[in-house]
């Protein structure tokens, strides 16, 4: 795990430009939100999710994140059917800003497309350097 | 067809509009338009970067760019919007590279902020002098000082004079301050409370210089010293902190009236004489709380509470803004000082009968080691006996007790009832009474 500035980027995941990781569980993958992404919504109040059975489709909005001061659409990192939604976020929309890479999981997928998807996505090093690009210090 | 909004200025109240606007409406296109290059940033925190406190100027940034993109925030940096058709509602803008656009809005929000003020003085067009307003400025005062600027004329005693002062002396500079009026921080505090703050600041070495406008800038090529009640003084480096004006051409320019205080006009959910125009901040006016008078405090908690409940209205929803206390606080070196309603002198201006108590005591226990000393001032109007005004100064905890005379404030509690107010107390963290208690206290035996 690298930090950029504050923000956790872990090793062994995908991520997509829209703040969202993928990891790669055998024929399935888990999906959830960055720590940059929490971080900048800040306190999340409220966790939007379709529910098992929904299909969800790469770069297309799936749920929504609300946080005291914003709201924010969730984008899907891959496509496919849904196979688990994690109850706790909903119930505790908190554990998104205290774990987002492993309690705050929020999608368990069976992906429709993942080799050719994945392609789309970055790996922990492009992730480094895309956060770091983000993050960029102007002085 | 989803509602356009188009919030022109991006900083503590546009950001804050366009996140409530987007609050309320999910499809909303949401527009902001600024013509610096940084967007989202703290003005509040510039001096702390010239101090050195705060590492680079990018720190002071507030919303990062993932943040524009999850709320699907359309930013546009480095545009500006150079006219307002209210009839079309259009916002023409001009991009960086001179590409001319015009952009029709449902709902249009103007937070255009404010320009430092320069009064017309003798000189004032030669190069050199310099002002703190964005980053920007503050990148070439912190230029001049790596190029080797040892001292520097300050023109303005208010918040940011000081504070930018302060800095500057924290960065090895001598720093002098040059204030027309009697006494420092003139909006913040009475003339005894800001004695205080005044000595605290002469004991570090910064020169403070009252009762003397600045008659002239001088120099050949530059700005090499003012001359400022008949004295001529010399320095490096010259920051005009003067204060600041509404920035209402662009309103102005639309047929947007303004109101007394010559800042946009607004009602109580921050909108415009005109339909579906709002404004918000340091370009706007409120009424006060107190007075009921328009008032155009200029303060990044009034610029935040206006946006929230611009943005609010702009995307469909009903909020209306509360008004204007114009609570205030600021640290320069080791002293706090703060305020919260009228000061004694605002009061008296604004036709209100008021009886004052101040009390001195400390932080902690008095034979706590380390307690600091601290003085509450109120201000009670005579016939309601309410408290009208707060104003405390010292070494440390000024914050919440401003919060807690704000809110006592606007809750039109009476000194009566603050003098049997419920407080805590152990000695490492306050006195057995209450400072604020003892001062309601005082007033009560002084209405007697």
């Amino acid at each position: 795990m690298v930090k950029v500035e504050s923000y956790e980027v872990p090793e062994g995941l995908y991520f997509s430009k829209d703040f969202e990781w993928v990891k790669v569980e055998g024929d399935k993958i888990r999906m959830g939100i960055t720590d940059y992404a929490q971080k900048s919504l800040r306190e999340i109040v409220y966790a939007e999710l379709p529910s098992v059975g929904t299909e969800v489709t790469q770069g297309e909005p799936y749920g929504t994140l609300e946080s005291v001061k914003a709201v924010s659409d969730l984008v899907a990192a891959v496509s496919g059917t849904i196979q688990e939604v994690n109850d706790e976020v909903q119930s505790k929309p908190e554990t998104l800003n205290e774990d987002p890479y492993t309690k705050g999981w929020l999608l368990v997928v069976k992906p429709s497309n993942l080799q050719a998807e994945l392609v789309n996505l970055m790996d922990f090093d492009k992730s480094v350097e895309w956060h770091r690009a983000q993050v960029a210090s102007k002085c | 067809m989803s509602r356009r909004v188009i919030i022109v200025g991006a900083n503590a109240a546009g950001v804050e509009a366009a996140s409530a606007a987007r609050k309320k409406d999910r499809t909303a296109e949401i527009t902001l338009v600024t013509q610096e290059r940084n967007a989202g940033y703290s003005r509040c925190g510039l001096p702390f970067v010239i101090g050195g406190q705060i590492g680079c100027f990018h720190d002071l940034v507030v919303y990062s760019p993932a943040y524009f993109q999850m709320l699907k925030l359309n930013l546009r940096t480095e545009t500006k919007a150079t006219a307002i058709s209210t009839k079309d509602k259009t916002v023409t803008i001009t991009t960086k590279e001179g590409v001319v656009e015009v952009l029709p809005y449902d709902s249009l929000v103007i937070a255009t902020g404010a320009d430092s003020f320069m009064p017309p003085i003798k000189g004032k067009e030669k190069p050199g002098i310099l002002s703190l307003r964005s980053i920007e400025d503050g990148e070439k005062i912190d230029a001049a000082i790596r190029a080797g600027a040892k001292s520097a004329v300050i023109m303005g005693a208010g918040l940011i004079g000081l504070e930018v002062g302060v800095g500057l002396m924290e960065r090895g500079l001598k720093v002098t301050i040059v204030e027309m009026l009697p006494q420092i921080l003139p909006q913040l505090l009475d003339a005894d409370m800001a004695k205080l703050v005044l000595e605290h600041l002469q004991e570090k070495g910064m020169i403070i210089l009252t009762s003397k406008g600045v008659e002239e800038f001088l120099g050949k090529d530059k700005v090499t010293a003012v001359m400022a009640g008949g004295e001529k003084i010399e320095a490096d480096l010259f920051i005009s902190a003067f204060g600041v004006r509404a920035n209402t051409k662009l309103a102005v320019d639309a047929g947007i009236p303004l109101g007394e205080t010559r800042a946009i006009k607004t009602n109580g959910r921050m909108e415009t004489d005109i339909k579906d125009v709002y404004a918000v901040g340091d370009c706007a006016e409120a009424h006060n709380i107190i007075t009921h008078k328009p008032m155009c405090a200029q303060l990044g908690t009034i610029a935040v509470r206006q946006g929230k409940v611009a943005g609010a209205n702009a995307g469909g929803d009903y909020s209306q803004f509360s008004g204007i206390l114009a609570s205030a606080v600021t640290k320069l070196f080791e002293i706090e000082a703060g305020n919260t309603g009228l000061t004694e002198t605002a009061a008296i201006r604004n036709r209100l009968e008021v009886v004052t108590g101040a009390i001195s005591s400390k932080t902690k226990a008095d034979y706590f080691p380390g307690a600091k000393p601290i003085k509450i001032k109120l201000v009670v109007e005579k016939e309601s006996q309410r408290i009208v005004g707060g104003q405390v100064v010292g070494g440390e905890e000024v914050t919440q007790r401003i919060n807690c005379l704000s809110f006592a404030i606007q809750k039109g509690m009476t000194v009566r009832e603050l003098a049997k107010a419920d407080t805590a107390y152990a000695p490492p963290l306050c006195e057995t009474w209450e400072p604020m208690v003892i001062a309601a206290e005082l007033v009560l035996m002084k209405l007697r």
